[in-house]
């Protein structure tokens, strides 16, 4: 017997703007998203949350260690699939580290050096992290359009003619022909 | 809304600020992942913070994958059917799968 609706508790979630805002970043600007999708997608992080934390969490039982770190996260995250997402978030890891160190060691410095720009570094390991073979040609079909999952620093309209792009050209299934 | 720090320039994808905050609540994160297993004991400052950066990698590619769904039918609006087809399609999806198949 199938439990009764759940409540959709907004706790259990990340909130719903934050989800869209990170959507409309690939979505093309004339996209319209069903309140559904957009509950269903809220609903699908938390679950993805746990899952990778279940697989953490087991790896730190066997090794008797207490406490879940960032590693131990990253490392599930291999190990279920998510080979693509380890190099991009390594690099995000260290550069944060950096970030914190350099804070703990400029004291009375400014500490928003304006010249680096993280978005650059950002956009370097999304390139060779997705391996074509694994996601049946998705992100080559992206870069083939012009880089839609490239956060281009340069230019302000990048984002934009990448999505006109996608929507007039795209051929999603072009390539398994 | 802008939070000044050293985790805007970062998680913004630049100091600029262009792509505007989307800051995932790392309260909110941790507390799913205490909610994930009745054993789990302590997590790190850094946990959290991994997965906010995961979290929008993961929608960003749910997201790409239920579009082209929503293309190929000739819509524009991405309902929760294209989210549904997105996951049934991709194997790292597969623990996604009852979840988008209830109601």
């Amino acid at each position: 017997m199938p439990p009764p609706c759940m409540v959709h508790e907004q706790d259990q979630y990340m909130p719903i703007a934050n989800v869209i805002r990170i959507m409309r970043r690939i979505l093309p600007a004339h996209a319209k998203i069903s309140d559904d999708a957009k509950e269903t997608i809220q609903e699908c992080v938390s679950e993805y949350i746990s899952f990778i934390t279940g697989e953490a969490n087991e790896r730190c039982q066997r090794e008797q260690r207490k406490t879940i770190t960032a590693e131990d996260v990253v490392w599930a995250m291999g190990k279920l699939g998510f080979d693509e997402y380890v190099e991009p978030l390594t690099v995000f890891l260290t550069r944060y580290r950096e970030t914190e160190n350099e804070k703990t060691s400029l004291r009375g410095e400014p500490i928003f050096k304006r010249g680096i720009d993280y978005g650059q570094m950002m956009m370097a390991p999304y390139g060779p992290a997705f391996h074509m073979e694994n996601h049946q040609g998705i992100f080559d079909a992206a870069r083939a359009v012009g880089g839609y999952y490239y956060r281009d620093a340069s230019g302000a309209g990048a984002g934009s003619s990448s999505q006109a792009s996608l929507t007039n050209n795209f051929d999603p299934f072009g390539q398994f022909k | 809304m802008r939070q000044a720090g050293a985790y805007s320039g970062i998680l913004c994808g630049g100091i600029s600020g262009r792509t505007g905050p989307h800051l995932l609540p790392l309260a909110r994160i941790k507390k799913i992942m205490k909610k994930s297993g009745d054993d789990v004991k302590m997590i790190s400052g850094e946990a959290p913070i991994v997965f906010s950066k995961a979290c929008e990698l993961f929608i960003e590619e749910l997201t790409q994958r239920s579009w082209l769904v929503t293309m190929q039918g000739k819509r524009r609006t991405l309902n929760k059917e294209d989210v549904t087809s997105a996951v049934l399609a991709t194997d790292i999806f597969d623990f996604l799968v009852n979840l988008v198949s209830e109601t």
